[in-house]
């Protein structure tokens, strides 16, 4: 049983998802408990995996035993568990979260909007526990089919966000597999330990490097990096509000996933590509998105736009943080990347609840619900709080690690950077909370709407958990230090 | 730059490649109707996967299935499954692709009545 783990974690939400549409033909009602049963049952899963492994070590389990070179193998080692932990406590409660907010906006839609999440989060198991460059496209595919029905299911302005994002997606998926076909030619290899072995004497060839360079733009488009970022705004601003947590939350954040894998798991931390290091690389684009992303979402008035480029900047600072070439850096672009996950996630419950149930979009209309619901105010300061990156939450501590790295490599430059985007974030959050406490001071004119528990309560535990991160980090970096470190670190 | 030209030359199925797939993005770019857009993505796809066939056809060589259990097996004499596998499942991908995009065309032109990009732009301000 322990064995097949990798292989359950994701078979949980697949046959979930493909049984949701035959059970619920009839009961629609049903659907919402097979999801959450679903959900707490990977979540109860993932959990064993991570104690599995960080006691015995990384499982690599091949498909139908055929041995890794040439059969598909998963990896589960301690990043993808502790990344899959993640990944499921926040499927539940985006999926908690969705089943209140779904009836509004998704009428008669319910059951096919519960088999494509729970589509979505097993394509992103896959992306995670992928062992081979192949298996990695195929999964991220599979994501992004059913994000771009997710983004599309509200119709109206909605279907051509999701049309764009389509495009653009699929072109970057495109690109991708041109780069594995690149690197099949050059090696006649697909999995990634064993490209590992056979590309340190290849990084030369034109080949390798031209595969190198689509497969970096083509994923760089799925995590939408600063230049290929034009679908993401739109997207995130017009999906349905129980859809943009997930897609916020999770999809960018796992193809930014199958990046560290490339760099650190098969080209080496330590690899030059016509002599140019490519953590250089890696380091240059993360200032530029952590930059320009910040100083876009000053620029918004849409509140769901502004966290939506929030998002595009906090990628830039991951990338930072990870692409210092020591522990502390990796580390704490790790841990950023855990907090992002959360941290979007309840900016977009904020957003969802204020758009569903007040009807607020803009920036310029947040004061007016600031008095009707105290909590939503406490949990958008928490999270604000997370996303400046002040003290006792876990964007401080992300932060705090990723320029520790930075000062440990020299590198002033990407500290100025990460300094630079916190002060633009402390911008644009000064921004909504000038609106928010003006207005509140106002009469207002909006009538007091009883919000659902389920949504309390998610949002309530993705707040809590942005501080819980911050007062636990400690534990929680030296476990990622002792688990999740690439190899040759 | 003659020996780039000869060199591709050498190899029409780059040449082929390279065509397809500037050929599909410059439609994917330049056209406003959004199943023309489409049409330019799919040929996108077909580009990579055709490239991915060409580079794994194998000259004199048979299907990888084995008649014989003891003669030694000669491995020139069979082609590679694995990339025709590959392509086979990056078709299905693309198909799939196709098909949600298919699918939201429709219903852009439910709600819109038009499937150009410019009208429908207009009509969304």
């Amino acid at each position: 049983m322990t064995r097949h783990l990798p292989a359950l974690l994701f078979l949980v939400p697949l046959l979930a998802a493909v049984s949701l549409p035959v059970l619920c033909l009839k009961h629609r009602a049903l659907s919402r408990p097979i999801a959450l049963t679903a959900m707490f049952m990977m979540v109860g899963l993932s959990l064993w995996n991570l104690s599995n492994v960080s006691q015995y070590g990384e499982v690599r389990y091949a498909f139908s035993g055929w041995a890794p070179p040439l059969g598909i193998e998963w990896v589960a080692d301690g990043l993808a568990s502790i990344i899959l932990v993640t990944l499921s406590l926040l499927g539940l409660s985006v999926m908690a979260f969705a089943g209140s907010m779904a009836p509004k906006n998704l009428e008669g839609r319910i059951v096919h909007f519960y088999t494509l999440i729970l589509l979505l989060i097993a394509a992103l198991t896959g992306i995670v526990f992928a062992g081979d460059l192949f298996n990695l496209f195929v999964f991220l595919e599979v994501a992004a089919i059913s994000s771009y029905a997710l983004v599309g299911m509200a119709g109206g302005r909605a279907l051509m966000a999701a049309f764009r994002y389509l495009i653009l997606g699929t072109l970057g998926a495109s690109l991708y597999l041109l780069g594995v076909s690149y690197f099949y030619a050059a090696t006649g290899t697909l999995n990634m330990a064993d490209l590992a072995d056979k590309l340190p004497h290849l990084l030369t060839s034109k080949v390798v490097v031209g595969g190198l360079l689509f497969m970096f733009i083509g994923l760089g488009i799925k995590m939408a990096l600063v230049p290929f970022h034009a679908w993401l705004p739109d997207a995130y601003t017009h999906a349905p509000d129980s859809v943009s947590p997930i897609l916020a939350a999770l999809v960018t954040k796992v193809a930014l996933l199958g990046w560290v894998r490339i760099i650190f798991w098969v080209l080496g931390a330590k690899a030059v590509v016509q002599n140019i290091p490519v953590l250089v690389l890696v380091d240059v684009l993360g200032m530029l998105a952590a930059v320009i992303g910040a100083v876009l979402a000053l620029a918004q008035r849409d509140i769901k736009r502004i966290f939506a480029y929030g998002g595009i900047s906090h990628i830039g600072i991951i990338l930072i943080g990870i692409s210092q070439g020591n522990q502390t850096g990796f580390v704490g672009g790790v841990f950023y990347l855990i907090n992002d996950a959360v941290m979007q996630a309840s900016l977009f419950f904020i957003a969802g609840v204020a758009a569903g149930q007040y009807g607020v979009r803009t920036v310029d209309d947040i004061g007016r619900i600031a008095k009707q619901t105290p909590w939503l105010t406490a949990s958008l300061i928490a999270v604000a709080m997370g996303m400046i990156g002040l003290p006792p939450t876990g964007g401080f501590f992300g932060k705090w690690y990723i320029i520790l790295g930075a000062l440990e490599a020299h590198n002033y430059l990407a500290v100025g950077a990460v300094l630079l985007s916190t002060l633009l974030t402390l911008a644009y959050f000064v921004k909504i909370f000038e609106r928010v406490f003006r207005q509140a001071s106002m009469p207002s004119s909006v009538e007091r709407i009883e919000t659902p528990l389920p949504i309390k309560l998610s949002l309530g535990a993705t707040s809590m958990a942005v501080l819980i991160l911050g007062l636990w980090s400690d534990p929680l970096v030296s476990a990622l230090i002792r688990l999740a470190l690439p190899p040759g670190f | 730059m003659s020996d780039i030209l000869i060199a591709l030359f050498h190899r029409p199925n780059f040449l082929t490649f390279v065509i397809i797939f500037l050929w599909g993005f410059y439609i994917m770019v330049t056209r406003y109707n959004l199943v023309k857009k489409l049409v330019g993505m799919y040929l996108v796809q077909t580009s990579v996967i055709f490239f991915l066939v060409s580079i794994s056809a194998k000259k004199g060589a048979t299907v990888p299935i084995l008649l014989s259990m003891t003669d030694p097996v000669e491995v020139a004499a069979y082609s590679n499954p694995l990339p025709h596998v590959l392509t086979l499942t990056a078709i299905v991908v693309g198909v799939a692709t196709l098909g949600v995009a298919l699918a939201l065309c429709s219903a852009i032109y439910r709600s819109y009545g038009s499937l150009d990009e410019e009208e429908i732009l207009k009509k969304l301000e």
